[in-house]
């Protein structure tokens, strides 16, 4: 009798396990999806228009330029206002970023610190910026499934991550996301992304994203225009001696 | 008469193809700056005007060809106040309202020259060295303008060719050839002596003048050029460098003082002979993060070419003696002295961002027994929506002499207040104040405590 109890503990065991890495393993597959989604161009470039709008609807308008080559190769640049002009940030692999001010003529390594401050004065920050795949930085867990979207929780891999988690709402079709949320180390909610996307060629588009810091009650909508996929950039653009051109 | 035709037909095909030039291109042509007011004044009694400088910065940014620039840096700045002292000044613009034109920078670059590898500039221009922050002890190729002392980094451009050659996306050659030694320039207004050294007069003589001639190097290729290489490099998550410079040091050394008596009281008139002297300068620095914090360090190691002696002549205070009297010393021996800065940074998760560094040699300091150490600190954090910075913490510490730290040390505290009023617009408000005792730069500058008033408008 003491017997049969324990293969049936062990059976719901194994069952429960079994559940666990199919949820872990759909967990991971939707994450890899929605990287697939996000840097299967070979490369892209255009313009971003970002507004600043703060808690009592004051707008400013910073532009920029953008590039970027697989997953980890990103110049990111301002073109205005003129206080900001020619700040660029230069994301590589191995979690390695540069910032360029040309008032001080040299690049300057971004240490991983700083990575969580606000990107000059918008709502993302640094990390936010950098170009890498999710499922490099975060392990994902699958809540639940809300009509079109699967809800996935993200846990940062790195202990220097200013989040404690991110839930991401996932297209179930499509596969990009559509609203991120933000926990702090508190597990307050801090930050919303919210992102509309539009299909260029083969690829889908984030042609808007909408970051709302919800403890200052300031947003950023970033707005991506003149978008272009597999142009072909080679990997000279993403080097220090582009960032200080 | 021919010759004015010529003359008028040049000039007219030089207009049109300005013209045209100037269609085909007018597109590509950036023009941005600056207009920077910087007012200050002392915090004792009567609060006399401190520093009046007011700047415009032009800077015209040219892609010429898919592979060529052109950039330049222009300021045009009333600078100082008017300094009347009979009618005829009156009729001199340039004394009623003093301002003077500058051209920072002003090169051409030409990107993948001869190989795709290769970039060159040519033309004045600033190149940075270093890893420190406004610290830079291998900062040696551009002479230092050091006209306001407390914007300590602040270097000139130099007429220069200079080359960046790629290996790779992580290594580098730079080298950097200067044909012609321009010194560095000195401070100005209240801080005029700031970098003076203390003269030391025999017992019983007290100053009555001082004149002074400076010795410029020849204009010829062995005395006055300026050379550098710098290798840089990415390994084990640190950005890193190695370079040289065969240089000349900006400022000049007395090296020869002719003493005269004034009266029979013991008064004295001195004639100095300023010299510059040739140095090599061999660098290294890093840059990475440990931990999340950013971390620097930067060293110059600095070998005179040959020692430096100052003579002081008294054969005038000896009319009697047979042969010149003459007293030698030496300033700086043939032996490297070095030079360093030591830095971290970190930011906060509330936005709190801190700065440290500890220098080891200020600007203006020779000789391995007269380096000073310095240690600067800035603590700032960002209000509403970064459009406020506040800096509570900020300034240094200096100790010229670590056996008497009471009488030999100095203190600067430049708290700080900055407002972004609109997207280009940043005001600026902070105060200086001094306290010190000793021989350094910063310990005599007590009577100059000061409140500083800057505004920025970026267009």
């Amino acid at each position: 009798m003491r017997k049969l109890e324990i293969q049936t503990i062990m059976s719901a065991l194994f069952i429960f396990a079994g559940l666990l890495s199919a949820n872990a393993q759909d967990a991971n597959t939707i994450l890899k999806n929605v990287d697939n989604v996000l840097f299967s161009a070979k490369d892209m470039s255009g313009n971003n228009k970002m507004i600043l709008i703060d808690k009592s609807g004051n707008e400013e308008i910073r532009e920029a330029t953008t590039q970027q080559k697989g997953i980890d190769k990103r110049m990111f640049r301002f073109t205005s206002p003129s206080s900001q002009a020619g700040i660029a940030v230069l994301s590589l692999p191995e979690d390695v970023m540069y910032l360029y001010l040309p008032a001080f003529g040299k690049e300057r390594r971004i240490a991983s610190s700083a990575k969580n401050q606000n990107f000059a004065g918008t709502d993302f920050s640094y990390d936010d910026m950098e170009s890498k795949p999710y499922s490099e930085k975060y392990t994902p867990k699958l809540l639940n499934t809300e009509g079109n979207v699967y809800v996935l929780e993200l846990i940062p891999l790195s202990l220097k991550s200013d989040y404690s988690k991110i839930i991401m709402k996932v297209h179930k079709t499509n596969f990009y996301p559509e609203l991120l949320e933000y926990y702090n180390k508190a597990n307050n909610k801090v930050k919303v992304a919210k992102y509309t996307f539009n299909k260029i060629g083969n690829y889908w588009n984030p042609s808007e994203i909408e970051m709302t810091d919800l403890k200052k009650n300031h947003k950023t909508k970033m707005i991506m225009n003149d978008v272009k996929y597999d142009t072909g950039l080679a990997d000279e653009e993403f080097t220090v001696r582009k960032l200080k051109q | 008469m021919k010759r004015i035709n010529l003359i008028f037909i040049m000039m007219t095909m030089l207009l049109i193809s300005i013209n045209i030039t100037k269609a085909q291109e007018i597109t590509n042509l950036k023009l941005s700056g600056e207009l920077f007011t910087d007012q200050r004044l002392l915090l004792q009694e009567q609060n006399d005007w401190a520093w009046n400088e007011n700047r415009l910065t032009l800077n015209l940014d040219k892609k010429i060809t898919g592979n060529s620039r052109f950039y330049s840096e222009i300021w045009l700045r009333n600078m100082g106040l008017p300094n009347i002292s009979s009618s005829a000044d009156l009729y001199n613009k340039s004394i009623v309202d003093p301002y003077n034109l500058e051209v920072r920078e002003a090169y051409v670059q030409l990107l993948g020259f001869l190989t795709d590898n290769l970039d060159i500039k040519v033309g004045r221009q600033r190149i940075t060295w270093g890893t420190g922050d406004k610290l830079n002890p291998t900062d040696n190729l551009n002479p230092y303008d050091l006209e306001d002392v407390l914007d300590f980094g602040r270097h000139r451009g130099s007429d220069a060719i200079s080359f960046d050659y790629y290996f790779n996306s992580e290594f580098s050659l730079q080298g950097a050839y200067i044909p012609f030694f321009q010194p560095a320039t000195m401070p100005v207004g209240i801080f005029a002596n700031a970098l003076n050294p203390t003269l030391e007069l025999p017992q019983g003589m007290t100053l009555n003048g001082f004149t002074d001639q400076t010795k410029m190097p020849e204009y010829n290729l062995s005395e006055s050029t300026t050379t550098g290489l710098k290798f840089k490099g990415f390994a084990a998550g640190f950005d890193f460098s190695l370079s040289y410079v065969w240089g000349i040091d900006g400022m000049p050394v007395a090296t020869y003082n002719t003493f005269s008596p004034a009266d029979t009281l013991g008064a004295i008139n001195i004639n100095s002979q300023l010299s510059f002297y040739r140095t090599h300068i061999f660098g290294a620095d890093l840059a990475g993060s440990i931990g999340g914090i950013g971390v620097w360090a930067e060293a110059a190691a600095f070998l005179p070419e040959s020692k430096v002696v100052m003579t002081n002549d008294l054969s005038a205070m000896y009319p009697m003696s047979p042969v010149p009297v003459t007293q030698d010393t030496t300033v700086l021996d043939k032996e490297a002295y070095v030079k360093f800065v030591l830095g971290a940074d970190y930011n906060f998760a509330n936005g709190t961002y801190l700065n440290i560094q500890y220098l080891h040699g200020f600007i203006n300091e020779r000789g391995t027994d007269n380096l000073n150490d310095y240690f600067f600190v800035q603590l700032e954090r960002n209000f509403f929506d970064d459009k406020l910075k506040i800096a509570p913490l900020a300034g240094g510490f200096i100790v010229s002499d670590w056996n008497d730290v009471g009488n030999n040390y100095a203190l600067i505290y430049i708290p700080e207040a900055s407002y972004m009023a609109t997207d280009n617009a940043e005001i600026i408000l902070s105060a200086a104040i001094f306290d010190g005792k000793g021989e350094n730069v910063f310990a005599n500058l007590g009577e100059y405590n000061m409140m500083m008033f800057k505004l920025k408008y970026s267009f």
